[in-house]
């Protein structure tokens, strides 16, 4: 047969050719509608819209390439066998031949997922790209109860899963924002360049509700873990760390996972490291940290975990500081932010959330209840996290505050004052950090105040004490620490664009408002020039004749174009317009 | 049940006959038949371990069989039929007893005397009371094979052997007795002892395989214990077959086949091997890592939450309760789906009810959506207005109302300006046409007509100021008195009708289109239509002027002849013009502009407007470019070198154009709408003929109040100046200038 031989009847080019119904291409492939909902699902094949919906309107296409692609997959023969091996085991049960069943049973024919991912993603850095839609999925089921068809092995897999993605990003402090919605809680990260944003759902009995199909969510779970492995077997390998990683199985025990991984990272880097410690240890400002750190490392070698202590977990934090310099300017910044604090949760806070969140910015934390590096009656503490209406016994040496304390400090990137989070007031209203509020329009009220404080912050507080850092090293050493000198020089630096930034933007808002003013002064002055007789014409009359005159000899398309454009404009208006209305109302009500 | 097979009956016959039986018609259960096999064999094991002695009591047994056959059967038949009659109560302890007599018989010998006393006494336990002579014990008798006596008794006395009879005495001895075959020898005591009836029956039995006592009944009643009741098969009583007691072949084979499957891998005993889990999957980038396939497109990202999913948002996100009532009025679709609320702190943060099912919505657009990369235009909406010259680059033209001609009562229904631009005409739905002064507003003349007033139009040429006003089914040709002397009488000449020519058209034509009478009230021509003129416009000459009734009728002045030329058309004619300067021709209908040529009398061209219903229609001064308006507030642009269908076709967010002029010699052109509106346009047609034509909207004039008669009804350019006359529903007439004329 030539190469070129096409069937009659069948058309070589065109939409025709080229796309397929899902009917004919389940026919085509002769499986079943489920079966090629998870074919699609695992390779990641989607509909696709023709030039020419040739079969109608309502069907769905996909490309032939693509169905073509389905049928050549080694998954797809995998799959007819696991069926017919499951047709064997049912027929052995019939025949009561129980022996076989249990035979076959043990050997069933398995499939791995990880020739998919490679194919789905070729490049590392697609995989990060991809990730989101996957870690929410994998948060969420980490926090499902294991309920009907929901496999309790699935679930512990997704909380190790999520519980490794979290040590790593807290590790690396690569965590950048955070918000506490009602829905959850949402982290952006920022890994190898990709911003990644996921939700974990509060840590609360979830509800199963009956309109979800579970065939297609297990479906997507399976590669969802998968993928979420393979990635965090390459990010654990990128800081040198060993996967998948042995937990202390004490911690485990106290549902202390995401601080037995950070332990278990410690150990493993602190392993990896000890050859290079010799090299950086040659300052003398860190003597002391150098002799405390021998001590662990040999409490390391015997029992391969660090002493649960929370003056190593400070050293760790502080020296990798010191060690690591190929870092950009923010993760630096995010790295020092808790860098004194010292935090402990009361047991009614969200512990997991809050050791990521705290420990990704370089805060220490001990908690309530088993195997806390810290007692709460420890001097160090600075910071206590309470959620409960009143403390009974306060610490004069700490502070006392609301869990959102530490999500706005973080979003605002500065430790903000405490006095709005003390036990029991009135919280200031938590904003979203993703949301550019000079784009929607609107500006509330906490985010200009928080604008004057971090602006505050920056011109006075922050100088002074990097001031205060040379004074203590002078007195202290003599000797100025040179990356500590560059540090603060570079901070300066940072600081003094930021704050010229935050002038020229107050200019540029302030042009902005005069220039509007003179329009607006302007224009009557030139209508009133123009009009001889000014009832009949007006400001308003003009604008809109002017819009239409613009649009009369536009082309359809882009006055359609700029027609939807301005329908979207004069909604976004009428939702601010709606919010400042609100704002006036409540206002007045309590001023009433 | 039922019948057995043939074979099988056959061989049970030979089975019964050896036991000396009549085989029975009644099932008999495998159970006592088994009995009944075992014991003889039992017993037979019994004698072959009793020794040598045993033998010669067989020999003699054997050399006396034959004889005794048939009346041992005959007894035992007897015996048989006795047994049945009295039924043994204890059958098995009786078997063991005699077992017992049996196994210890040759030891426990006595004198046949006792033994017969025994027997007679107590047939059972006899042997038990009879001791031994000897008592020795259970020893080898070999030991005592030299010695002279056999042992001892009771009181230690050695017992002497006896003198062993000759063979010949013994013979001899036993030929006579009759009873000697009954005499056994006992080694043991070294004694002869004469066995009774009894015990030689029982011995008769014994070989025979019979139960042994006589008192057993072997064919006792079979009572049947099993319930045949509600079992759909039947319980077979055929015996065991002979395959269950052969290795099977079918069983082999099967072995030799797991034999196989083990050995070739088939069936593997041991669990599979794990394979590790993970690995450096994105290890090595020196393999190309191209994704091969279609192009992929990344599923959009989710929208990231603002600060109304915050769950302490500011309150101006919260809605009242009102809104969120006034949300159950709204359409299901366009409902917001999260209302905002405001919790208190951290901890009383519920979990979110929707969590899986926003998930599962979210799994459902990734792998049921089809995905397609759109351009999103993210700029800003002005820039995407056309890049047009600014308007005060393109002045001077019409922009503020300079003057306003009252006086009518009515809707000006139509004006019309002189050539000279220093009078306009105007005519109105009060029955009225007037001649106004432009530069002052003064109402020069005022003619009434009975009906309203269509249209009015100057003749175009300076010397002639004639007006046609259309009223009713009528048109006047009029002398509005503005020219000079000379020029009226030349008029008053021209607007005579001389009968006689006249006459001589009319019987030409059968039936007269219009007649042309002298007016004498107003001093002109009426020429009297048979239905309503809509418009009327002059030739460029200013002697040929055509009227639209539903037909289209052309005039000559000078002859005051009328005919109607063009009579195909299809549809209804709205208007038709002059070309102002080519003796071409313009109709159009209600969709459709067709283009004449007058000289050959040909259709030219046909201009394809696409609308539903024109309105208008003016003609550029150079010729070839015409502008269209309709009543559905569209207007387009013809370039007449270009196509017949439009180069441009504009919607104004107008509702009914009225109408639209050109101006002579600025690149103007306006048009006027229902919406008491008149835009103005710069229309640049250029030269070159590579260069399309300019248009650019210059200016929205207002000023005409909307009333019941409409808002602007018509519009026309000075013929000199950039000015604008719009006549209005309201029943004024305005001028818009481009600045404040500067005669004052």
């Amino acid at each position: 047969m030539p190469k070129h031989y096409r069937p009659a009847g069948k058309k070589k080019e065109g939409n025709i050719a080229k796309y397929i119904t899902r009917t004919k291409a389940v026919h085509y492939l002769q499986i079943s509608l489920p079966m090629f909902r998870r074919l699609c699902i695992l390779k990641g094949i989607f509909p696709r819209v023709p030039k020419k919906k040739f079969e109608g309107n309502h069907k769905t296409y996909y490309h032939t390439k693509d169905i073509n692609f389905l049928l050549h997959e080694p998954l797809l023969e995998k799959f007819r066998e696991m069926r017919t091996h499951e047709k064997k085991i049912r027929k052995a049960l019939a025949k009561k031949n129980e022996h076989r069943a249990e035979c076959l049973d043990s050997h069933k024919p398995t499939y791995t997922l990880s020739r998919l991912v490679k194919e789905r993603y070729p490049k590392f850095i697609d995989a990060l790209r991809d990730l989101e839609d996957c870690l929410s999925m994998i948060h969420l089921f980490a926090a499902m109860p294991a309920v009907g068809r929901i496999d309790v092995k699935r679930i512990h897999n997704c909380k190790r899963l999520s519980h490794e993605w979290q040590a790593f990003i807290s590790r690396t402090h690569s965590l950048r924002k955070t918000f506490i919605s009602v829905k959850g809680i949402f982290y952006q990260a920022e890994v190898q360049g990709q911003t990644i944003t996921w939700l974990t759902p509060h840590a609360r009995q979830q509800v199963i509700t009956n309109d979800v199909d579970f065939n297609v969510m297990l479906t997507f779970l399976e590669f969802n873990e998968t993928l979420l492995e393979f990635v965090n077997y390459q990010l654990y390998h990128s800081i040198n760390i060993k996967y998948p990683p042995i937990l202390d199985p004490e911690l485990e025990a106290f549902a202390a996972d995401l601080y037995a991984l950070s332990r278990y990272i410690d150990a493993e880097s602190s392993l990896s490291s000890q050859t290079s410690k010799a090299i950086t240890s040659d300052s003398g400002g860190q003597a002391e940290d150098v002799i405390m750190g021998d001590a662990t490392d040999e409490s390391d070698q015997k029992t391969n975990f660090p002493v649960i202590e929370a003056g190593s977990l400070m050293r760790l934090v502080i020296g990798d500081a010191s060690t690591e310099n190929n870092e950009d300017k923010e993760t630096k910044e995010c790295k020092v932010l808790f860098k004194d604090c010292v935090f402990f949760l009361s047991r009614e806070v969200p512990k997991d959330s809050l050791q990521f969140v705290i420990s990704a910015f370089g805060g220490v934390v001990g908690w309530e209840g088993g195997k806390s590096p810290l007692n709460e009656t420890d001097e160090q503490i600075t910071y206590q996290i309470v959620d409960r209406p009143t403390q009974h016994h306060m610490f004069l040496s700490r502070e006392y505050v609301q869990p959102q304390w530490v999500y706005d400090c973080i979003n605002y990137r500065m430790i903000l004052p405490t006095m709005d989070y003390m036990v029991g007031s009135v919280l200031p209203p938590h904003l979203s950090p993703f949301v550019d509020n000079e784009a929607e329009g609107y500006i509330p009220d906490h985010a200009e105040t928080i604008k004057k404080l971090q602006a505050a912050a920056k011109k006075h507080v922050l100088p002074l004490s990097g001031m205060e850092d040379a004074d203590m090293n002078c007195l202290a050493e003599g000797i100025i620490d040179r990356n500590e000198a560059q540090e603060t020089t570079e901070k300066m630096k940072m600081l003094k664009r930021i704050e010229e930034e935050y002038l020229q933007g107050l200019a540029m808002e302030h042009q902005k408002y005069n220039s509007s003013d003179n329009n607006t002064n302007n224009k009557p002055v030139v209508t009133s020039q123009l009009t001889e007789n000014p009832s009949t014409t007006n400001d308003d009359q003009i604008k809109e004749d002017n819009d239409n005159m613009s649009t009369v000899s536009m082309s359809r398309k882009k006055r359609k174009l700029y027609e939807a454009m301005k329908i979207s404009q004069s909604r976004k208006k009428a939702n601010v317009e709606l919010l400042k209305n609100r704002k006036k109302k409540a206002e007045s009500k309590e001023d009433a | 049940m039922g019948e057995k097979p043939l074979v099988g009956k056959k061989r049970m016959k030979r089975k019964y006959r050896d036991n000396e039986i009549e085989p029975r018609s009644t099932p008999i259960d495998n159970i006592p038949e088994e009995e009944e096999k075992e014991i003889p064999m039992h017993l037979l094991d019994d004698w072959s371990d009793d020794g040598s002695d045993d033998v010669d009591f067989l020999e003699d047994e054997e050399s006396s069989d034959e004889e005794d056959w048939t009346d041992e059967s005959e007894q035992s038949i007897s015996d048989d039929g006795d047994d049945v009659e009295e039924t043994s109560e204890d059958e098995d302890g009786d078997l063991e007893e005699d077992d017992e007599c049996i196994v210890f018989g040759g030891k426990k010998a006595e004198s046949s005397n006792e033994r017969s006393i025994a027997a007679a006494e107590e047939s059972d336990s006899s042997e038990d009371e009879v001791p031994n002579r000897n008592t020795i014990g259970d020893v080898p008798l070999e030991w005592y094979e030299g010695e002279e006596h056999i042992g001892y008794d009771k009181t230690g006395k050695k017992i002497k052997k006896q003198a062993k009879k000759d063979k010949l005495d013994s013979f001899l001895a036993g030929a006579d007795n009759s009873g000697n075959w009954r005499k056994i020898y006992d080694d043991y005591n070294d004694e002869e002892i004469e066995l009774t009836k009894e015990e030689t029956k029982l011995i008769r039995k014994i070989i025979k395989g019979k139960t042994p006592h006589s008192d057993a009944n072997p064919y006792e009643e079979y009572i049947d214990w099993f319930n045949y009741e509600d079992k759909n098969h039947p319980v077979s009583s055929a015996p065991e077959p002979k395959s269950r007691f052969l290795p099977s072949r079918w069983e082999h084979k099967k072995v030799v086949k797991l034999v196989r499957a083990i050995r070739n891998g088939w069936i593997k005993a041991d669990k599979p091997k794990e394979e590790p889990r993970c690995f450096l999957l994105w290890g090595d980038d020196t393999t190309e890592n191209e994704r091969r396939g279609l192009s992929y497109i990344p599923a959009p990202k989710a929208k990231l939450p603002g600060h109304e999913l915050s769950y302490k948002p500011p309150v101006e996100y919260i809605p009242t309760q009102e809104e969120i009532n006034s949300y159950q009025l709204m359409h299901e679709e366009d409902r917001p789906k999260f209302i905002p609320r405001r919790l208190e702190s951290m901890r009383t943060a519920p979990a979110y009810d929707n969590a899986l099912k926003e998930s599962f919505e979210r799994l459902l657009d990734l792998y049921l959506c089809p995905r397609i990369r759109k351009k999103r235009i993210d700029i800003d909406p002005e820039s995407l207005k056309p890049k047009l010259p600014h308007p005060k680059d393109l002045q001077p033209y019409p922009t503020m109302c300079f003057l306003e001609y009252k006086g009518h009562t009515g809707p000006v229904t139509s004006i019309s300006i002189h050539v000279s631009g220093e009078w306009i005409a105007s005519g109105s739905n009060d029955g009225t046409a007037r001649i106004w002064e432009v530069e002052n507003g003064r109402c020069l003349k005022i003619w009434q007509f009975d009906e309203a007033i269509q249209h009015v139009a100057w003749n175009p040429l300076p010397e002639l100021p004639i007006i046609a006003v259309s009223t009713g089914q009528d048109v006047f040709l009029l002398d509005t008195g503005c020219g000079s002397e000379d020029q009226s009488q030349n008029i008053k000449g021209l607007l005579n009708v001389n009968v006689s020519v006249l006459t001589t058209n009319s019987e030409e034509n059968s039936a007269p289109l219009v007649t042309w009478v002298n007016h004498e009230k107003y001093d002109g021509i009426r020429l009297k239509h048979f239905k309503l003129v809509t418009t009327i416009d002059w030739h460029y000459k200013g002697d040929y002027f055509c009227t639209v009734v539903p037909t289209i009728l052309i005039h000559q002045l000078s002859k005051k002849q009328t005919q109607n030329s063009i009579k195909k058309l299809h549809g209804l004619p709205v208007t038709a013009v002059f070309h102002p300067s080519r003796p071409f021709f313009f109709v159009s209908t209600k969709k459709n502009v067709r283009v004449y040529n007058l000289s050959n009398q040909k259709l030219i061209k046909k201009l394809e407007t696409g609308f539903r219903e024109i309105s208008s229609i003016s003609i550029h001064p150079g010729g070839d470019n015409v502008i269209v308006g309709s009543k559905e507030g569209k207007l387009c642009w013809f370039d007449m070198d270009l196509s017949c269908k439009p180069y441009k076709t504009m919607r104004n967010n107008l509702k009914d154009i009225t109408g639209v002029a050109f101006h002579r010699s600025y690149p103007l052109f306006a048009i006027c709408s229902h919406d008491s509106i008149a835009y103005v346009f710069h229309g640049m047609v250029y030269s070159d003929l590579n260069q399309n034509p300019l248009i650019v909207p210059l200016k929205i004039l207002r000023g005409h109040k909307k009333t019941n008669g409409g808002g602007v009804l018509d519009c026309k350019f000075h013929p000199k100046e950039p000015w604008l006359f719009t006549a209005g529903g309201d029943s004024v007439i305005k001028l818009y200038c481009n600045e404040a004329p500067s005669m004052y």
